[in-house]
């Protein structure tokens, strides 16, 4: 691995952009470097940096739909969202650093996409440079269409190794006036496990739910979003529904500190790694990384871990068959355990980047 | 030569029995066309599969013999999508319809692509779970037409369309190759492109959905429905603004125009105001303390909406009899006319009122009955054009005059299609919403997945040869009052 700076040029436009691919043999695009696993490249690649390329060209919270440029700060949108009493229901991960175009490119949401989905579920369109650096648009620029192939979704977690994304359209939603914050306590990850599944065959709509291992046993988070007025209400129902139905040891109101949304937080080791799973897999899967700081999110769909031992968690990726990403540390391929390698994916590959200069 | 000595047809043979190889006109016969019966064309033949392996070993043998092949579900496309290709196969979908599991404590299903959209419903709702995207056909179409149009409902702001509600899948791709993609995780594919995404939506021109993994929602506790009737449409369009600008994320907002109000209430007798212009329908569900406090707020708006009438639904029954209305106009107002077409287009939002003038102008200019009913909340029009097809040159008039609201919803910002496709009706407009490169790449794409073209070849790519129009009409099973239309 080489730790000497690729020579990296800032983009201000789609047309620099169009130039600087057609003008280069292997690129990589930076957003704002929040996931820094993501950018160890090899020395013959150049970076191509977005940062510069923000704003946002079009808001109508009428319309419920926002189309930003790539390069812009996920926290700036989310300001000029929250302006409007909206945000972004997929909730987009390291907001103070990330660019939006980032998000997408690595498909990263924290724990309140939850309640409505994931990024895959609120993009609408796209602009893009491919890797011929011939710009176009794929998908709409409004809340419905069917029209032609939905490219616009097989952007999400591409990691610009198909296209570059330029301008982003994204359906928004009125966020919930009033936030409600649960810890509940179980025993162990068998009866928190227990307690994600009588949840999800309950009508509550949550709007985070994870759980994590604690000091005295496992924590199960949860939030409710809606009318300051019907929350204490629903909150005690959902209580009472877990006592009765849960091996719940006990539960407790948490202070909204942003702690409890954020399915990162405290997960400090060396190494940030993603990895999708179903529920179901979690119980065979945790006994082999008992030793890892991690938080299950999404009802147990995702898992976030964070390791100093690399290696080993590439391994019991590998033997489980489950697709994991390095998100922070020093690693040679982000990409880690099952493999991605996939028909479709790569006939995609061949007509937006054929000459594989997108790295 | 016969078909029975024809090479392919007997290849064919070698895949399946006699008895599901059908090859006789009187057999092709009910293949001839989808939902949009202004188009036919017979298959060379129709195969009945019954398993995986013999579908992947179809197109296989399509693929390598280059004779093209049709998916096709229950054949209720509105865009010709399954109409058949002239002497290529057509292979029938609907004996693959097993649910093959449900899993209710991590809200998913796996299903067989010929498995009847509401029958998934109805097999999770012992478990408090239902299955989200309603296509007006829900009782009679299924998951891989669904799949392959990316098909919506009345509920599509909140909820999405088919492709949110898709985890995974496994296909077999036009030239043969067979791939899985996606999990039982709710992230879907998660990690690398979406491919999942990509796949739903492609109108069958990839290749055939072999399993699915859906994803299944919690029953909401309560619904509250709220119908307010207004002097004019532009002011229904207005209360639908103020709703949205009052932070209300309601699960449907439908509105019905003057033809399509006076046309349902004949049909089923909703109760319907009749000197209404238009209806607007508002329906709110989730959680009972919540949402009973979100329908006051919704009351308040509705009552400085300007409606003349409002009532709201106090019990299901209630609720039941708005929506039959609703339910029910498509088919309603079909009835008043010969023929009929119908497209659905979509404007954004709040460009809605500016639609329906330009739609009254041109109904006007064309001198054609247009009956509105459309799902307000994501501006997905519905305009019903009337016209007697016996009538000389009256089909290609209705026709300029669908082109022309298909073009003003590109103009406005929108989309050709919100929920139908683009099929083989709209193929000629596929390129006012894109560009040369993007229609290029489109077709590339087409090309690296199915070298030879023979996956619903002739379908959502503009190209010259079209069957010609013939009529246009209610679908066999409208006639019969089995399913309406939205
Ligand atoms: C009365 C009526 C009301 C309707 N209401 C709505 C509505 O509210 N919303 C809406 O969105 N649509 C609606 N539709 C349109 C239609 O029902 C949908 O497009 C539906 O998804 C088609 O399903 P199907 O099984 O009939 O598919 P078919 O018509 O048989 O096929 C449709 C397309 O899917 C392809 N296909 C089928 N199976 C597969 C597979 N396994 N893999 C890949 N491709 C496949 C076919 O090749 C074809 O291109 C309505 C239609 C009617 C007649």
């Amino acid at each position: 691995m080489s730790f000497r700076a690729n020579d990296e040029t800032v983009l201000n436009s789609v047309a620099e952009l169009q130039a600087f691919v057609k003008g280069h043999e292997r690129i990589h695009v930076v957003g704002r470097r929040s996931k820094t696993a993501l950018h160890q490249v090899g020395a013959d690649v150049v970076l191509a940096d977005l940062s510069d390329m923000r704003g946002i060209t079009e808001y109508q919270p009428q319309e419920y739909t926002l189309t930003v440029l790539a390069g812009a700060r996920v926290s700036e949108i989310q300001t000029a969202l929250r302006a409007e009493g909206q945000y972004l229901p997929f909730d987009p991960l390291f907001a103070n650093r990330a660019s939006i175009g980032g998000a997408v490119a690595c498909n990263l949401s924290g724990s309140r996409r939850h309640r409505y989905g994931g990024i895959r579920d609120f993009i609408l369109g796209a602009a893009v440079v491919d890797g011929l650096g011939r710009a176009f648009r794929v998908g709409g620029k409004v809340v419905k269409n069917a029209a032609g192939f939905d490219l616009s979704k097989f952007l999400v977690g591409s990691l610009g190794k198909y296209a570059i994304m330029t301008e982003l359209t994204f359906k928004v939603f009125p966020d919930a006036p009033a936030f409600q914050g649960l810890r509940l306590r179980y025993d162990s990850l068998d009866e928190a496990l227990n307690a994600v599944f009588r949840c999800n065959r309950s009508p509550q709509e949550l709007d985070l739910l994870d759980f994590a291992p604690s000091d005295q046993g496992w924590s199960l988070l949860a939030g409710l979003a809606g009318f300051q007025d019907t929350l204490p209400q629903r909150a005690k129902q959902f209580v009472a529904m877990m006592r009765e139905e849960t091996a719940l040891l006990d539960a407790m109101e948490v202070e909204d500190d942003g702690t409890l949304r954020d399915p990162l937080a405290g997960l400090t080791g060396n190494f940030l790694v993603k990895v999708v799973i179903s529920p179901r897999q979690i119980p065979r899967f945790d006994a082999l990384v008992r030793d890892m700081q991690r938080r299950y999110s999404a009802g147990g769909n995702v898992a976030w871990l964070a390791t100093e031992d690399i290696g080993a968690l590439k391994k019991i990726l590998e033997a489980q068959q489950l697709p994991g990403i390095v998100l922070r540390g020093m690693v040679a391929c982000p990409l880690i355990g099952k493999p991605l390698e996939n028909a479709l994916a790569a006939r995609v590959k061949r007509v937006l980047d054929p000459q594989d200069k997108l790295v | 030569m016969t078909r029975m000595n024809h090479p392919f047809i007997e290849a064919l043979g070698k895949i399946y029995p006699a008895d599901r190889l059908l090859t006789r006109d009187v057999e092709l016969l009910p293949y001839e066309s989808d939902a949009l019966t202004a188009f036919q064309s017979k298959p060379g033949a129709v195969a009945l599969p019954v398993n995986e392996a013999e579908i992947i070993d179809a197109v296989r043998l399509c693929h390598r013999m280059k004779v093209p092949f049709v998916a096709r579900g229950s054949g209720t496309s509105l865009s010709g999508g399954s109409l058949p290709i002239a002497d290529g196969l057509m292979i029938g979908l609907n004996r693959l319809n097993r649910i093959k599991k449900i899993d209710p404590e991590q809200r998913i299903a796996v299903v067989e692509p010929g498995v009847i959209n509401l029958h998934i419903s109805e097999a999770a709702r012992q478990y408090g779970l239902y299955y989200a995207p309603d296509p007006s056909s829900q009782s009679v179409c299924t998951i891989g037409g669904n799949i392959a149009f990316n098909s919506g409902g009345a509920h599509c702001l909140k909820y999405g369309m088919t492709s949110n509600h898709v985890l995974g899948m496994k296909v077999v791709l036009g030239d043969g190759t067979v791939t899985r993609f996606g999990s039982e995780s709710i992230e879907g594919v998660g990690i690398g492109p979406d491919l999942v995404g990509l796949f739903v939506g492609s109108e069958g021109l990839f290749g055939i959905a072999l399993e699915i993994t859906l994803r299944l929602m919690p029953t909401p506790q309560l619904y509250r429905t709220v119908m307010a009737a207004y002097d004019n449409l532009g002011r229904a369009g207005d209360a639908v603004s103020m709703v949205v600008a009052s932070g209300l994320l309601p699960g449907a907002m439908e509105i019905m125009d003057r033809l399509a109000i006076k046309a349902a209430e004949a049909s089923v007798g909703a109760g319907y105001p009749l000197h209404a212009e238009a209806l607007l329908i508002v329906e709110l569900e989730g959680e009972a303390p919540q949402v009973e406090a979100e329908f006051a707020q919704l009351r308040a708006v509705i009552e400085e909406s300007g409606a003349f009438e409002i009532r709201e639904a106090n019990s299901e029954d209630e609720r039941a009899r708005i929506w039959k209305g609703r339910k029910s106009a498509f088919s309603a107002v079909g009835r008043l006319s010969p023929d009929y077409i119908v497209q659905d287009g979509v404007v954004p939002r709040s460009r809605l009122g500016e639609a329906l003038v330009k739609i009254d102008e041109l109904k006007a200019e064309y001198q054609l009955d247009v009956a509105n009913v459309f799902h307000a909340g994501d501006g997905n029009l519905h305009p019903l054009i009337l016209y007697n097809g016996r009538e000389a040159g009256a089909l290609e008039k209705a026709e300029a005059l669908a082109g022309e609201i298909l073009a003003m919803c590109v103009d406005l910002g929108g989309s050709i299609t919100g929920e139908h496709g683009v099929g083989m009706e709209k193929r000629e407009y596929l390129p006012t919403m894109f560009s040369p490169v993007e229609m290029e790449i489109m077709r590339d794409l087409r090309r690296a997945i199915d070298p030879e073209e023979i996956a619903n070849r002739g379908k959502m790519f503009p190209s010259g040869e079209a069957p010609a129009l013939q009529m246009r009409g209610m679908h066999p099973l409208e006639r019969q009052g089995v399913i309406s239309r939205e």
